[in-house]
């Protein structure tokens, strides 16, 4: 365990060091500043509320969900993989006394940790936001319910994270990875349109599973069909993932 | 070791697989609320448009602000497939605080309407038995289908909110509820932009409208509905309610509610009367529109004629006249002659479509209107259409390509009146 922490502690840290964090934050601020602008907008011009202090951070949560959070997943997960295999720095995360499955958990465990760390930033800032420029609108129940959105969103971005890893470790090419997550993503957006009786199977619906959460009814068991087949893609990724990288020579 | 990791890989893949594969195949085989709330409506218009012989339907609406009733209506429809008989009858609030209320018969063969403020009973009756069907199915239309696909899109994760709950005799309740926290943002934005233009239009067209004019603040508060659905599948009664809430000039908040409510009732059991006429206030009408065929279109033959007008200094000024004069005429085909006459001083206005003759053969459909060729004395071709107004007792005469004369001033009335003195 304590060489699985220095490994994930030695990631986090590489992490750490790039800029992308810096730009992640500064994006996710933006989003919320223009989202609340827009509001503002919104309601002086057409006279409509927009939102309430609740649904400020839902408004922000159902935007980020499908933009900016799986772009960043992409490129912090491209760059752990990809960027590490073309510079050749992996070779040096290998030397260490570590097994490649340790190295492996402790990367992806640094990815769902930054996916987490933008969504608790995008939660805190958007709340701020929400009750400092918008008529109060919060009951407990709804501010609960907008808390535990924003955390159930973290599983469906982990399995994006580790279809990306999987991809990154198939292409040589960061870019490759990165053209082929967002055709990937972009077509099955349409299908999930097209075929909106199975939309429930593909990861760009999953992505707004938290709706689930929503529901006054709590449908628990669509909220179990939906977690298990994220985790049944999840663990079959991760294998497969894991599988590559293990064989992989460097 | 290296076999024990092998197999450990496959072990959780496989596991994995089996897992997506399972839940995607439960996921897909389930039926969501929505889904049943879909079928049963299907089935329900299916049934009510071609298999029960006799149904009523009740349809109520209520428009409050803040529980106070602004405008509400409330009908109820009868059929009678046997006999094709339905009855309408409605009554109803209306936004500037006028009652009203009336009721309506209708057959193959009559129509009465009555309404209260005019106790007389307006009779229609029909030359020809109407084929008149009552209620058609809307799911059975061309493009429902395209139609069902973009609502399931639009629809989208709001599916989930629909919950069914059974009864032990097999009848179904399903219920769903939206409050402003579940209406995704730019869904309630839209609708309530929507809704609030709406409402304000019809303020401005009404001056002593009920209706508060909301300004500030609009949204979409709350979505309710629910559903019956009984053993068979038919959906018994559906009931809705939309709150819009929103501020007017003063700053008051107006919680405007809208309830809708549709019943089916009485289903194969519904008898429809056809009411009794004795000592009451009868008019009595022909039906002459509607009717396809002319009974008679000897009638037409002769001269129809109309005033030629021009604008002359900020006045109209009669120039001549127009004549429209069918010398022939049958079930068919329309022949005849168009010319005009100006009086002395403006035979100047008369140009190359002063004066034709034209043929027409009647269209399949309607047998009063007709396009028309014809040639003018200078061998030219003229085109246009016919249309032999029963109801007006005038001839619509429309010419293509008229439009050079108005730069003169001459102006052009298509309707011809006959000549009977």
């Amino acid at each position: 365990m304590a060489v699985f922490q220095a490994a994930l502690l030695n990631e986090l840290e590489k992490l750490y060091k790039k800029k992308k964090v810096l730009v992640a934050i500064l994006l996710s601020l933006a989003v919320i500043v223009i989202g609340q602008l827009v509001i503002v907008g919104v309601r002086s011009g057409f006279g409509l509320r927009g939102t309430g202090s609740v649904e400020f951070p839902m408004l922000v949560l159902s935007v980020v969900v499908n933009t900016i959070l799986p772009l960043f997943t992409a490129l912090v997960a491209i760059d752990s993989f990809s960027g590490e295999f073309t510079q050749n720095s992996m070779r040096i995360t290998l030397t260490r006394p570590v097994s490649r499955f340790k190295i492996y958990t402790a990367k992806i465990t640094s990815i769902v940790l930054f996916i987490l760390g933008a969504l608790l930033l995008l939660l805190v800032f958007s709340l701020l936001a929400g009750f400092i420029f918008n008529t109060n609108s919060a009951t407990l129940d709804s501010l609960g319910r907008t808390v535990f959105s924003y955390f159930v969103s973290l599983l469906p971005l982990t399995v994006l994270a580790l279809a990306i890893a999987l991809l990154a470790n198939i292409f040589k090419s960061g870019i490759a990875v990165f053209f082929v997550s967002i055709l990937t993503f972009l077509a099955l957006k349409v299908l999930g349109v097209l075929f909106s009786q199975y939309s429930s199977l593909f990861l760009t619906t999953q992505l707004d599973w938290y709706n689930l959460f929503l529901v006054n009814s709590f449908p628990i068991l669509k909220i179990l069909r939906q977690f298990l087949i994220m985790l049944g893609s999840g663990i079959m990724l991760f294998t497969a993932g894991f599988y590559i990288f293990d064989k992989k020579e460097f | 070791m290296k076999f024990k990791k092998k197999s450990v890989m496959l072990v959780s893949f496989t596991v994995g697989t089996l897992l997506l594969a399972t839940t995607a195949l439960a996921d897909i085989a389930s039926k969501s609320g929505y889904d049943e709330l879909k079928g049963a409506i299907k089935l329900t218009t299916e049934q009510a448009s071609e298999k029960f012989d006799s149904f009523t339907l009740d349809y109520s609406m209520a428009l409050k602000d803040n529980g106070k009733t602004l405008e509400s209506s409330n009908e109820t429809l009868k059929v009678d497939r046997t006999k094709d008989a339905s009855e309408n009858i409605s009554s109803g609030l209306s936004l500037n605080g006028d009652k009203r209320s009336s009721q309506s018969y209708s057959d193959k063969t009559t129509m009465i309407r009555v309404s209260e403020n005019d106790p007389t009973y307006y009779v229609t009756e029909f030359t020809k038995e109407r084929k008149d069907d009552p209620f058609t199915n809307p799911f059975k239309e061309d493009e429902a289908a395209d139609v069902e696909k973009i609502v399931d899109a639009i629809v989208g994760s709001l599916k989930d909110h629909v919950v069914v709950t059974e009864n032990t005799d097999g009848s179904k309740a399903i219920t769903g509820s939206l409050t402003e926290v579940q209406i995704p943002s730019l869904v309630n934005a839209v609708a309530s932009f929507q809704l609030k233009q709406e409402f304000n239009n019809q303020n401005s067209n009404q001056n002593n409208s009920k209706m508060p004019r909301l300004t500030k603040d609009v949204f979409v508060k709350e979505v309710k509905g629910s559903a019956k659905v009984n053993a068979d599948g038919v959906m018994e009664s559906i009931l809705g309610t939309a709150v819009l809430s929103g501020k007017d000039e003063q700053g008051t908040v107006h919680d405007i509610s809208l309830e809708a409510l549709v019943k089916v009732t009485g289903i194969n059991t519904t008898t429809v009367t056809k009411p009794d006429l004795t000592g009451k206030k009868v008019v009595k009408d022909i039906a002459r529109y509607g009717d396809a065929e002319m009974s008679n279109p000897e009638k037409f033959v002769g001269k129809f004629k109309n005033d030629i007008i021009i604008e002359k200094d900020s006045k109209f000024v009669k120039v001549g006249e127009r004549f429209v004069d069918i010398t022939q005429i049958d079930g068919k085909s329309v022949e005849g002659r168009y010319y005009s006459e100006f009086k002395p001083g403006f035979e100047e206005y008369a140009t190359s479509l002063s004066s034709f003759k034209f043929e027409a053969k009647f269209e399949q459909e309607q047998k009063t209107s007709a396009n028309f060729e014809g040639t003018n004395d200078s061998g030219d071709k003229v085109r246009g259409h016919i249309y032999l107004s029963e109801y007006e007792g005038q001839v619509n005469f429309n010419i293509d390509n008229f439009n050079g004369s108005f730069g003169r001033g001459l102006m052009f009335n298509s309707s011809f009146s006959p000549v009977l003195d």
